[in-house]
């Protein structure tokens, strides 16, 4: 009896085992693995964060490509697009693309798109049609044209907005009552179709072969989701999947490394580590308060120590100094004599002697840095910040939040500090900047900021694409002399892939390398993606 | 009757608090129902949502509302999902049971051997070791057994797929048994330690008992003393854990699921938590709730099956 139940066990085990074989990844079918379920069968009313922008802009294509962190995006789904006045614009359509389900594409759909955003329900891309820039009127004026007229100049139209917002379909979405609710597969232009969403498990595309711009060269991509890096690299390293839409982690690069099977490229990132100050709480309304934690942050050891020398210092401020947007000259400095010149020429002295400064009324500089608790990296950062803070009499302990918390503080607003990671469409969309400053997440709508809103009002006043960046650079300065948001490095991202299953990967600036440009032939993405890796 | 008293009580104190979540927290219920959606939201939308979800009538409406709609099945909207709580509960439940309760069963088989026997030998040395290794274990964090098991199995040997998830059109059933094979294992290595530790301190116990002994005089092998009479009688304490951890199990082991991609009830819970979905944060407190106190009563009414001296009827 014994005997015959060791038998099975080892039966059992040796069939386990034998199951193991991993099929030989071929380029006609490619898994890609992905940290988190997109809630939805790419439902932009559910699926809204930017993370999930490249899963979105495989089934979806907008008017130019491929974002507005491009300096020149190109004309994708639309042909051209000229500006006959500062707030009118004209689009011209490519012909002959369809949906995925071969009906045909047309000026309507673009028009319904513009509308249905700005007056539907909300989600990331209204405000970018209802306030910044505010499009007043669109119009098909014949199936291939469309004319956008703005409340205000719009001169960045075709570069930002155009290249941002995904086109939708009119007959699948004005049937809807409800999109928050819609569970059905989305249809789109682009180069893959979805055709299977499993909650918690993930998605499967396949390819569209009749994409306006030629048959994509992976017939069908399956995205897994795995949470845990740990698990997403090890199954890497089996070939269990063939990419992971993650960047490597530090800790984990050296045990991934580059191998004859394994790939790493670096790209630089177009995110940035901010520590975000509540400009609404005392005393960090007062301006050279904030000057003066900037000047007290020594960026360059930041690098230096918790990010193993992996990134840039964020010397060059907020916003993201490789967005085309971005005023070359700023510059943050580290000067904490200027700090402490600044503190005490504001009263605050250290009157006790405890080693934390006081305002004349005896009200302590003391903080809280907040911090999502699944970045052992950004805590060890708010623990060095408190340190370089503590030089200059500012003393700010370090409390570890859940990532649900943390995203929470947006709203309730209950936060000195906060250390976190801001991303693409926070930190090189310039619209977005402005916007922020009026989200509450840079300033809030009605706070008096007298100084910006000048700059904000000759911003909206701007007719030409030049006017505005000159405005903008003038914003941006303003900003950093007494920043709500203090840029600390400027991450470089590490992304791994097998070479035996795809090696057409390329980077496309704030997607990193996994998005559906590299899925294209070469001759059709130039302009799309960087040169090289 | 009398006896279902406290369960309903609990049933109820539990959809109370329930109900009172998002609506004793900072902040208004409508930004935990929309998430940062509500910020968004126009006059006119918000006041739109506020209808939508009844949050515009009286709060002891709303109440009778949500106890009812708990009864007839409308839970609510997933924020995260984008669909009815029930369909997402329905979904993962199935899979977190497929992996708790075999786990549950293995561990609970191991941990009752072991620690009868830890608790009957006389071989202190053998006791000392079998106790140290299980405890050793215990003391390890679920996470820290889940990566020790995946880097040696799935990636060194590769003996095991490496995630939980299959993403097969069709998965076949063994193919998804392999991929359940590493948290399983984590859980009963996890979990092992609770029933090992009961059932040994409980043999203890027993074996200073006086029938023991007299089974042992009368000439009854020990294994037969061991296995027949000692641990029927050690084992009801570890009876009543194993029932509520069972019911516990409903709600997934966060952790491993997580580590292991594997979709489950765990995995729902954390990325629920991470969202701020409180629709479903609700739905898979209300289940794992339930099934505790489902768990609590099966528990009190079975005991009497093990334990003669708590049946009813006329003394003896």
């Amino acid at each position: 009896m014994r005997r015959t139940a060791c038998l099975v066990v080892a039966a059992a085990l040796a069939a386990l085992a034998a199951g193991r074989a991993v099929p030989a990844p071929s380029p006609s079918r490619l898994v890609m693995a992905i940290p988190q379920d997109p809630g939805s069968p790419l439902n932009l009313y559910v699926t809204s964060h930017s993370r999930f922008d490249a899963l979105l802009d495989l089934v979806y294509d907008k008017l130019f490509a491929p974002s507005p962190y491009m300096d020149e995006p190109i004309p994708w789904l639309a042909e051209s697009a000229h500006p006959v006045d500062p707030w009118t614009w004209v689009v011209r359509l490519r012909s002959g693309i369809r949906w995925h389900d071969g009906r045909p594409f047309s000026a309507e759909d673009v028009r319904f798109t513009f509308t249905y955003y700005r007056d539907g329900p909300q989600n990331r891309h209204s405000h970018h049609v209802s306030e910044v820039p505010h499009i007043k009127d669109v119009v098909a004026t014949d199936p291939r044209t469309v004319r956008f007229v703005c409340a205000y100049p719009c001169p960045t139209l075709r570069r930002i907005t155009l290249a941002d917002l995904p086109i939708l379909p009119r007959y699948v979405w004005e049937g809807i009552p409800d999109p928050r609710a819609f569970s059905g597969l989305p249809v789109g232009t682009g180069p893959y179709r979805l055709v299977e969403y499993r909650t918690g498990h993930g998605l499967r595309f396949v390819a569209n072969p009749a994409y306006f711009r030629g048959r994509p060269r992976v017939a069908e991509l399956v995205v897994p989701v795995i949470p845990e890096p740990a698990t997403t690299f090890g199954a890497l390293r089996r070939g269990e999947v063939h990419a992971a839409a993650r960047p490597v982690p530090p800790e984990l690069l050296q045990a991934i490394g580059n191998s004859s099977v394994v790939r790493v490229v670096r790209t630089r990132s177009l995110t940035l580590a901010e520590l975000r100050l509540n400009f609404e709480r005392w005393p960090l309304d007062d301006p050279a308060v904030r000057r003066a934690l900037s000047l007290a942050i020594d960026r360059e050891s930041l690098v230096r120590i918790v990010l193993l020398g992996r990134g840039r210092p964020g010397t060059r401020g907020y916003p993201h100094p490789d967005s085309p947007w971005t005023n070359p000259a700023l510059r943050t400095p580290f000067d904490p004599g200027a700090a402490r010149r600044l503190l005490e020429e504001r009263g605050f002295l250290d009157r006790d002697g405890d080693g934390v400064r006081e305002s004349p009324d005896r009200r302590p500089l003391r903080f809280v840095v907040k911090v999502p608790s699944n970045e052992p990296v950004l805590v060890r950062a708010a623990e060095l910040v408190g340190q370089q803070l503590q030089r200059v009499g500012i003393r700010a302990a370090v409390q570890a939040l859940d990532p649900g918390a943390v995203a929470a503080l947006f709203r309730t607003r209950d936060f000195d500090l906060v250390l976190d990671i801001a991303t693409p469409h926070a930190v090189a969309d310039p619209d977005q900047f402005v916007m922020s400053h009026r989200s509450g997440y840079l300033w809030r709508k009605g706070l008096p900021y007298p100084e910006m809103d000048t700059l904000v009002d000759a911003w909206m006043a701007a007719r030409t694409v030049e006017g505005r960046k000159r405005v903008l650079f003038q914003m941006q300065e303003l900003f950093n002399r007494q920043p709500t948001s203090i840029a600390l490095w400027y991450p470089d991202e590490f992304w791994a892939f097998r070479r035996d299953a795809y090696d057409g990967w390329a980077a496309s600036p704030g997607y990193g390398i996994f998005h559906k440009f590299s899925l294209l032939a070469p001759s059709v993405r130039a302009g799309t993606v960087l040169e090289g890796r | 009757m009398a006896r279902w008293v406290p369960y309903c009580a609990l049933a109820w104190v539990v959809v109370t608090v329930n109900f009172a979540l998002p609506r004793v927290a900072p902040g208004h219920p409508l930004d935990y129902l929309l998430g940062e959606e509500a910020a968004r939201l126009s006059p006119r939308q918000r006041a739109e949502a506020l209808r939508a979800f009844g949050l515009d009538r009286p709060l002891h409406e709303q109440y009778i509302a949500y106890v009812v709609g708990l009864a007839t099945g409308r839970w609510g909207r997933s924020v995260r999902f984008g669909r009815p709580v029930l369909e997402v509960i329905a979904e993962r439940l199935p899979r977190t049971l497929a992996l708790f309760v075999p786990a549950t069963l293995i561990a609970v088989f191991l941990g009752t051997v072991l620690g009868a026997w830890a608790g009957y030998t006389t071989r202190a040395r053998w006791d000392a070791g079998v106790s140290s290794a299980v405890l050793l274990l215990d003391a390890m964090p679920g996470f820290w057994i889940a990566m020790v098991l995946l880097s040696v199995f799935a990636v060194e040997l590769g003996w095991f797929p490496v995630s939980g998830s299959s993403f097969a059109a069709s998965p076949q059933p063994w193919e998804q048994v392999r991929r359940a094979v590493l948290p399983a294992a984590t859980l009963v290595l996890a979990t092992l330690g609770r029933t090992f530790l009961v059932v040994r301190g409980a043999m203890r116990s027993v074996c200073q008992e006086e029938f023991l002994w007299a089974l042992e005089a009368k000439g009854l092998p020990p294994r037969a003393v061991l296995w027949r009479h000692a641990l029927p009688n050690a084992w009801l304490p570890a009876y009543t854990q194993i029932v509520l951890h069972l019911g516990a199990g409903a709600g997934g082991a966060v952790v491993v699921e997580t580590v292991f991609g594997y979709p489950g009830m765990g995995r729902a819970l954390y990325e629920a938590l991470l969202a701020r979905d409180y629709p479903l944060l609700q739905g898979i407190l209300s289940v794992v709730a339930f099934a505790t106190i489902l768990a609590n009563a099966v528990a009190d009414a079975t005991y009497p099956r093990f334990d003669p001296r708590l049946r009813g009827g006329p003394a003896a």
